[in-house]
């Protein structure tokens, strides 16, 4: 490593660049040391694979950014591998267990809400206050997050069965 | 680029480098003897800091031959401990100190990095491995932090065996149960166990996590051979409310080769009373789901209630027996080292997306500033694009973090509060694992919450060995050979740690106006549950979709593609 020009500088910045080198050197041969012994006690990690699914994933986003219009998005609409079609609200009736009546498949989790008893308009607390509490106050240990800095709020509502078009989508957001 | 000697075999998990003739030569001759007789030299700055070797604590090596104290390697002879210089390509004092020795040259062959506590082959001209070294370096360097080996339970393997039914099996099969109609309208080539799931109302959040759960392979194993039977559970227990009961019904269902959507109403019923907080006709979220679905059958299907289990070993449930893993937390003191270490059995894992690295960054530079541990093998092409993966999620999981001043922890050998360096590290993994991305974002600012809608590149293949404890303690102490290896309960084959996916949920759409769909790689082909709606995709679509939850089993467990799903 080739020195500054000692005669451009003072003694005393001449000592510093000196340490300096010293230091960087001493750096570069702990990294070199460090990758040595992990290269050949066999920890390395394989990289190869690594770049190679980097690789796939771009290409594959690529593709379907491409084709993006092929109607993967609506799949709604199509035919199934096993050569069915399904309206958008599913049809299958069957009854109650809670009330017995004869419920629409696709209207059955409005029904049981109410049937049930649960739902926005029979519990005071928010859902968000609830599922907090419910989580230090259950106490099973699987829904503990011992090593979660974060907050235990952490999650995306959804279950919407289309993004428009949907009757009973409305009414149904929770404020946040 | 690299040469294929063989630099080191693995025999059991332990590690044994293989030495260059000169190193084996010494050990020969004079056995481990000299490294132990090191051990008063080694001088370890806490916190676990690097070991060096220094006669004296305050001494500076100086080079015999030059006096030179500022070369970045200095070496001290192992047997005569004179101390050289080297520095190629311009001299190396310890070469020709080797050399030179006279007629016991060959003992002056070996010498150690005295900054780095590392053997050398002056002859070689090379860094030379020693189990037997190492270990007297580990010794030194964890004798402040009180690291011993961990005593967990031996959890005994057994090998797999293939079974056949001998006749009398067969016959008790042949009368008591019904073969499946392979005579549907519908491909008989198509795997078994793929159905629609009637959306209920806003439940594709349901729909998705069950579609995963149905093609777990343990689990579809466990209630496919019968080891919940709902008609026994009812019978024993009376009608009762059984989420595993529940469970076992939507499997029959699904795998009956009846491919008509299924409505899962019965479960829906069953969850909405086990999870009350829950039950309502709105949009929720899948994850919350998952963990409330899994403590559901813990419940009900805890088979001791009189002693409680531990569900890091998941005797309790199948539920824990497939997705419970142990997590160890290690805080270290920052000022002495010491370290206190915990447990905590998990079902999943939930991991931060990384921040925003910036979109456009050109492959040339790198941000060192997220390297803030120094290792300089992280610096993969990934930081380069600025792609998030979740191989870069579990690293930022696993990473020391310098707990700040306001989080100060007792330390218990300083007796006073101190600052530390928290790290995660998985002990046990899981059959199943379950990587869940974070991708709400709170701003507490701006008082509001947003999805993170950023690309993460999540792997097919995927190993955990670099997450494990095992691996992350020995990075910790200069990936040192640990001499405990071996001895660890869990020590397995490179092949445990391996995982292979198999279920990918995702999410489309914003926060409160969004849906969830489930991709199931079958036989390695990749089928898209959207609720009712069963499709065929391209693995290409899978790569590109918006991962929110992944779950991969074990490599052993997972079924390599066959020709033909169905058993005649």
């Amino acid at each position: 490593m080739s020195l500054p020009n000692d005669d451009n500088m003072s003694p005393h910045a001449q000592l510093s660049s000196h340490f300096f080198a010293d230091l960087l050197d001493s750096v570069i041969a702990d990294v070199a040391s460090e990758c040595h012994r992990i290269g050949r006690l066999g920890l390395d990690r394989n990289l190869d694979e690594e770049e190679e699914e980097l690789r796939l994933s771009a290409q594959a986003r690529a593709r379907v950014a491409d084709s993006s219009n092929s109607g993967e998005t609506n799949s709604k609409y199509v035919v199934d591998i096993f050569g069915q079609t399904h309206p958008a609200v599913a049809s299958e009736i069957f009854d109650c267990m809670n009330c017995g009546r004869s419920i629409m498949a696709g209207r059955f989790a409005p029904h049981l809400e109410k049937c049930m008893g649960k739902g926005r308009k029979a519990r005071k607390v928010t859902r968000s206050s609830t599922a907090a509490q419910n989580r230090h106050s259950r106490g099973s240990p699987s829904s503990t997050y011992s090593y979660s800095n974060s907050t235990s709020m952490n999650r995306l509502p959804n279950g919407a069965p289309g993004v428009t078009g949907e009757e009973y989508s409305n009414g149904s957001f929770e404020d946040l | 680029m690299t040469s294929k000697i063989n630099h080191h075999q693995k025999i059991n998990g332990q590690i044994f480098p293989q030495p260059c003739p000169h190193l084996a030569d010494f050990r020969a001759r004079s056995g481990s003897k000299p490294f132990w007789a090191l051990q008063d030299c080694l001088r370890v700055k806490p916190p676990g800091g690097r070991a060096a070797i220094r006669r004296d604590p305050s001494e500076v090596p100086r080079c015999s031959t030059c006096g030179d104290a500022s070369h970045p390697r200095i070496y001290a002879c192992m047997a005569c401990a004179a101390v050289s210089c080297h520095a190629p390509p311009q001299s190396s004092h310890a070469a020709t100190h080797a050399a030179s020795s006279g007629c016991s040259r060959r003992d002056h062959e070996i010498a150690v990095d005295v900054d780095r506590a590392e053997l050398f082959c002056c002859v070689c001209r090379d860094q030379v491995y020693d189990r037997d070294f190492d270990a007297a370096v580990v010794l030194a360097q964890t004798s402040g932090s009180l690291l011993k080996p961990e005593n967990l339970r031996k959890r005994r393997r057994i090998d797999y065996r293939p079974w056949t039914p001998d006749l009398r099996e067969r016959t008790v099969m042949v009368n008591n149960a019904s073969p499946i109609d392979g005579t549907s309208t519908s491909s008989d080539d198509l795997p078994l166990g793929l159905r629609g799931l009637n959306n209920l109302g806003n439940t594709c959040f349901m729909n998705s996590v069950l579609q995963a759960l149905f093609h777990t392979p343990p689990l579809r194993n466990y209630f496919l051979s019968d080891r919940h039977n709902r008609y026994q559970c009812q019978s024993k227990n009376g009608v009762r409310l059984c989420l595993a009961c529940d469970m076992d019904a939507m499997f029959s269902a699904v795998f009956s080769g009846d491919r008509t959507p299924y409505s899962p109403a019965k479960f829906l019923y069953s969850w909405w009373q086990h999870a009350a907080n829950l039950a309502s006709y709105e949009q929720q979220d899948a994850h919350e789901f998952f963990i409330s679905m899994l403590d559901g059958i813990h419940e009900k299907v805890e088979k001791d209630h009189r002693k409680p289990h531990n569900q890091g070993s998941g005797d309790c449930c199948i539920a824990h027996r497939v997705f419970s893993g142990i997590l160890r937390s290690d805080v270290m003191c920052m000022a002495c080292g010491f370290t206190s270490t915990t447990y905590d059995p998990c079902v999943d894992f939930s991991l931060d997306l990384e921040p925003n690295q910036g979109s456009s960054m050109k492959t040339g530079s790198t941000k060192l500033s997220h390297s803030c541990n120094g290792e300089a093998n992280k610096m993969k092409s990934s930081q380069n694009c600025g792609i998030s993966t979740l191989m870069g999620c579990l690293d930022r999981f696993t990473r020391p973090e310098r707990l700040g001043s306001d989080q100060k922890f007792f330390c218990q050998q300083c007796q006073i509060m101190q600052e530390s360096l928290k790290q995660m590290s998985i002990r046990k993994l899981p059959l199943v694992s379950c990587f869940h991305i974070k991708r709400f974002e709170h701003s507490s600012a701006r008082k509001m919450s947003r999805k993170v809608d950023r690309y993460l590149h999540f792997p097919f293949s995927l190993d955990m060995a670099p997450y494990l404890s095992s691996s992350i303690l020995r990075s910790r102490f200069g990936n040192r050979i640990f001499p405990f290896d071996g001895d660890e309960p869990d020590t397995l084959d490179d092949l445990s740690s391996e995982f292979e996916l198999f279920a990918v949920v995702t999410h489309t759409g914003k926060l409160d106006a969004g849906h969830y769909v489930t991709y199931l790689r079958l036989s390695n082909l990749w089928y898209k549950c959207d609720d009712a709606w069963i499709t065929q995709v391209n693995e290409n679509v899978v790569r590109a979709a918006q991962g929110y939850m992944m779950f991969y089993v074990q490599k052993m467990l997972y079924y390599k593609a066959s020709e033909n799903q169905v058993a005649s």
